[in-house]
């Protein structure tokens, strides 16, 4: 193969590509990108198997195509470092030539035979929506998903549509973020994955202009985006995601209603207290006023007061500040709303228009 | 039946016709077969046998074995002696002098009962008992040669009985090939004599192979004694004696400091009713006894006498008589780990130094010089008749002090109220910022900064832990874990406790267990793992564990972070501080992790070092 392309549109794409490829694998073939040339665009493809990415770079010069499978890292290295404008990548025996003024690299390559098949995006039955309502769901979300510990389906984000609807929720079974948005089509039906939370990031990555209109697809076994300049894909989580309808209180007894700012700045200061050998602060409400206590066997205890709306019966109810800081960040409107029913009840936090974060309190003196 | 083929003479009613595929095995067939249950290998030949002079009463027992005891086993005691009626029935299997009806199985105190030994030693080897009663003038003979048992015949013999089992499996190639090299066959005889003089006191053994004396303990040493003659006088001086009492139950013995801990059991002896065991409910009791005290990994070493109501013990539960079954392993669990535990604190857990000096020596970096026969020693120059060693030898030029260190002949103990108390005063010597070297009344210690603090950092945690109330962070989707429905009835009966720790479960069907709370300190929690350790330890101990030890974990790593560090500047007051408060915290003498935080080089040592002793 030899194409001739723009140093930094390749730069761009090597680097997309290697966020997926990983360091080591046992199949030492995806540790190198596959590049594919084809008669009007050079194609990068990067995977770990789980996750992988096609990047589309267009208006290249393609004077003879084929295929090269190259060490990722090294030519993403490479094509960084370089100075000139413009690079050349050329096949010369089975070695690849990056050249770029008087600077050229000669990249040993692999039989591409030992690539993984990566799947092409379906247009079929896909649906509409613009990148930044995908970026912003996912951001709204994201963070409340479970890492190391929990089940295995809490490691990713049900995502899903309901006619007009696109509705994200993840949970580390402590706390659950819900959000949802408008889609572009006016009835996508109703569609349902669980997505690896790693996926879902890559996804925000590829997006890089919030104005343009995206298609997802929900596909078996895998969630597949598509934007003029890539596809993503993304392994399904297979397993059975909480039924998070229940753990949404309907009804609710007390309700509070806070400056978001403020409220995210005096738990941070009471927080400091706590978290080594504690990890609650207290919400006491009544009529007008919240309390914000901390106490730590080892360090002390912290106090902070702030005015607030409160309707409801005057009591108390236990938290992890960081769970509430985490959900503040996230905050959209100037007040947020608390509503819960008793102190080990979970309590239910409206951080915008159709954004929900439960957080379940903690219960002290067991 | 491969195995016996090589049997010679097959009696005639092992032919069968075809009609016939079951007939019953005849009678020798039937021994050989059992005594396999019972003779595995030459070690278990000298176990019963030993046994039977034991219950025999005798007070000298002396052993001999030639290669390995495959080829000879010979148990001679000067007990009470069997006349000719007791040795027609000697090879009979199933007869005993020990036990009469199933009623006696309720209380048996003797360490042999069910009359299969000799029968089964008869059958497999050449087997001779030579025995005369005190009261008969002459001794009394007789032959098992492979299941062929011999008339009673009249013979010399000194008072007692001598049984000698000669060329064990020879005639059963099959079984003799599963013997191990004869070094190997040895080592197991030996530490089940090991096991068998360490359990009774007042009888004097005497073991030799292949004719070379191997073990010699004397009647009137107590168990001290013997351990320093058989492992040693470093391990015998460091053990601490163990007393405790439960109702009819009494725990008796010695335990090793945790640095002794070893690679395999050898040295961990169990002893019920005066009888060796190894039972996973005791070894369970030494593991948790020395949990946090000793590295991982490492097996304690302990001399342990549980005397207790036969009536509370099934001790028939197999032939070889090394497992036994408690009556109620719960409670009897909780006691003996108790009692270690008091025990352990007052071991001196700090590293000593010639063992240090004697690993680097192995590891080659250290060797003694050759050894040239020294001159008399006679000291320095006494002055007052009594202190010997270092004067104070002031300030030498190049820098080095040299301490006075009051030293006597003995190293001084703690308890010893003549000695002067350690005030914990410096000067202190710090070495890459990470040891601290300090003079002590009999020596010198390092301490590691980093261990000790950590050790301390540990202890107040623990204490404010039990202080305050534990946090429970409560679950959004309680998580499922699977159980069996025996373990599920376990946590429900002990819910209520469960939840004193944080824990928070709820029954969802009968063999599934919802965790709705968990401590808020267990950061990332596999609820899976938990609940599974929970039942564990409910199994065990019968209790959950107190909420310190759940959390232990993150306790270790939070005393970890916010202690001093290796590299960190201590000034002298904040090492004396540090000191001190290691000894008001007490039993800090390994680090959480159960590395030691102190080493000690008493003048022993010193003098070791230096090729005085």
């Amino acid at each position: 193969m030899k194409v001739l392309c723009e140093r930094e549109k390749l730069r761009e794409g090597l680097t997309v590509a290697t966020s997926v490829i990983p360091m080591k694998s046992t199949r030492p073939a995806v540790e190198n990108v596959y590049l594919v040339a084809t008669d009007d665009a050079l194609e990068l493809v990067g995977t770990d198997l789980d996750v992988a990415v096609r990047f589309r770079i267009e208006d290249v010069k393609v004077e003879e195509p084929g295929t090269a499978l190259i060490p990722a890292r090294v030519a993403a290295d490479f094509v960084r470092d370089l100075a000139g404008d413009t690079v050349t990548l050329r096949t010369k025996g089975d070695n690849l030539l990056i050249e770029s003024g008087d600077d050229c690299c000669e990249l040993t390559t692999i039989d591409p035979d030992e690539y993984p098949v990566v799947a092409r995006f379906e247009e079929s039955d896909s649906v509409r929506v613009m990148a930044a309502t995908l970026t912003r769901l996912v951001s709204r979300t994201s963070f409340a998903a479970a890492r190391e510990a929990g089940r295995y389906a809490m490691h990713g984000i049900l995502t899903q549509t309901e006619g007009d609807e696109l509705k994200m929720i993840a949970t580390d079974g402590r706390r659950l973020a819900m959000a949802s948005a408008a889609l572009e089509d006016a009835d996508a039906g109703s569609k349902s994955a669980i997505v690896p939370t790693k996926g879902m990031q890559l996804f925000c990555r590829v997006m890089d202009d919030p104005t343009e209109l995206v298609a997802v697809h929900f596909g078996e076994s895998q969630f597949c985006l598509k934007t003029t300049k890539a596809e993503v894909f993304a392994r399904l989580i297979d397993g059975e995601f909480p039924r998070y309808s229940a753990v949404i209180p309907p009804s609710t007894e007390n309700r509070l209603e806070a400056d978001a700012t403020t409220l995210t700045q005096k738990l941070k200061l009471v927080a400091n207290v706590t978290s080594s050998d504690t990890r609650a602060v207290r919400l006491s409400m009544e009529k007008g006023a919240l309390t914000i206590f901390g106490r730590s066997a080892s360090t002390g205890e912290a106090t902070a007061h702030m005015p607030v709306d409160f309707d409801g019966k005057p009591g108390t109810i236990a938290f992890n500040p960081d769970y509430l800081i985490d959900g503040l960040k996230n905050c959209e409107s100037d007040t947020v709303r608390l509503e819960f029913n008793e102190k080990t009840s979970p309590g239910k936090f409206t951080l915008g228009e159709n954004y929900v974060y439960i957080v379940m309190p903690i219960t002290i003196d067991a | 039946m491969t195995d016996l083929d090589a049997h010679q003479d097959s009696p005639p009613d092992r032919v069968v016709t075809c009609t016939a595929r079951i007939a019953e095995l005849p009678e020798r067939v039937r021994n050989q077969i059992a005594a396999g249950e019972v003779v595995e290998r030459p070690a278990s030949v000298v176990k019963e046998l030993v046994e039977n002079a034991l219950d025999a009463g005798g007070r000298e027992i002396r052993v001999d074995l030639e290669e390995g005891g495959v080829k000879l086993v010979r148990v001679v005691d000067d007990g009470i002696g069997m006349g000719p009626e007791d040795l027609v029935l000697a090879f009979c299997p199933h007869a005993t002098s020990k036990l009469r009806d199933v009623d006696d199985l309720e209380h048996i105190a003797s360490l042999g009962f069910r009359g299969e030994a000799l029968a089964s030693i008869g059958a497999v080897s050449h087997a001779t008992i030579l025995s005369r009663p005190a009261d008969a003038p002459t001794g009394y003979r007789i032959e098992d040669e492979w299941g062929d048992v011999s008339s009673v015949v009249d013979a010399g013999g000194p008072r007692g009985t001598s049984i000698e089992v000669r060329d064990l499996f020879l005639r059963l190639p099959a079984r003799r090939r599963f013997l191990k090299r004869t070094s190997t066959e040895l080592g197991r005889c030996l530490d089940i004599l090991q096991r068998l003089i360490i359990a009774h006191e007042g009888i004097g053994f005497v073991v030799t192979h292949d004719k070379k004396r191997v073990l010699d303990v004397e009647a009137g040493m107590d168990r001290r004694e013997r351990v320093r003659r058989l492992f040693g006088a470093d391990l015998a001086d460091a053990l601490e004696p163990v007393h405790g009492e439960d109702g009819t139950t009494l725990l008796t013995g010695l335990v090793a400091p945790p640095r002794f801990g070893r690679g395999d059991t050898t040295r961990q002896m169990w002893f019920l009713n005066g009888r060796p065991l190894r039972d996973k409910v005791l070894i369970g009791v030494l593991k948790q006894a020395y949990r946090g005290l000793s590295v991982e990994q490492r097996q304690p070493v302990a001399f342990l006498s549980l005397s207790m109501d036969p009536a509370l013990v099934d001790v028939n539960v197999s032939p070889t008589k090394s497992d036994v079954r408690f009556r109620d392993d719960r409670r009897l669990f909780g006691f003996l780990v108790a009692t270690i535990r008091r025990a352990l604190a007052a071991t001196d857990m700090a590293t000593p130094g010639d063992r240090m000096l004697s690993t680097i020596a192995r590891r080659g970096a250290w060797a003694p010089a050759p050894q040239q026969a020294p001159l008399p020693d006679p000291g320095p120059q006494r002055d007052d008749g009594s202190m010997r060693g270092a004067r104070p030898a002031s300030n030498v030029d190049d820098g080095f002090r040299v301490y006075e260190v009051p030293a006597s002949g003995e190293s001084a103990r703690a308890d010893d109220p003549w000695s002067k108390p350690d005030d914990l005063a410096g000067p202190y010597v710090k070495v890459a910022k990470t040891y601290i070297l300090r003079a002590v009344p009999d020596g010198f210690e390092i301490v590691d900064q980093h261990a000790l603090h950590e050790r301390i950092t540990f202890e107040g945690l623990k204490q404010q832990l039990a202080a305050g109330g534990v946090e429970v962070q409560r679950l959004l989707v309680p998580e499922l874990v699977e159980v069996s429905r025996s373990e599920g009835k376990l946590l429900e009966t002990h819910a209520a406790a469960l939840e004193g720790i944080g824990v928070f479960l709820e029954p969802f069907g009968d063999t599934t267990i919802a965790v709705q709370g968990v401590p808020a300190l267990l950061r990332s929690t596999d609820s899976d793992a938990l609940v599974r350790d929970l039942i564990a330890m409910l199994g065990r101990i019968g209790a959950p564990p107190p909420a310190t030890e759940l959390l232990e974990e993150v306790l270790h790593s939070m005393a970890c972070r916010s202690s001093v560090m290796a590299g960190d500047t201590l000034s002298d007051e904040d090492v004396h501080a540090l000191l001190r408060r290691a000894v008001e915290v007490g039993g800090a003498q390994t680090c959480p992790h159960g590395r030691p935080t102190r080493v000690h080089f008493g003048l022993a040592d010193l003098e070791k070092a230096f090729h005085r002793r």
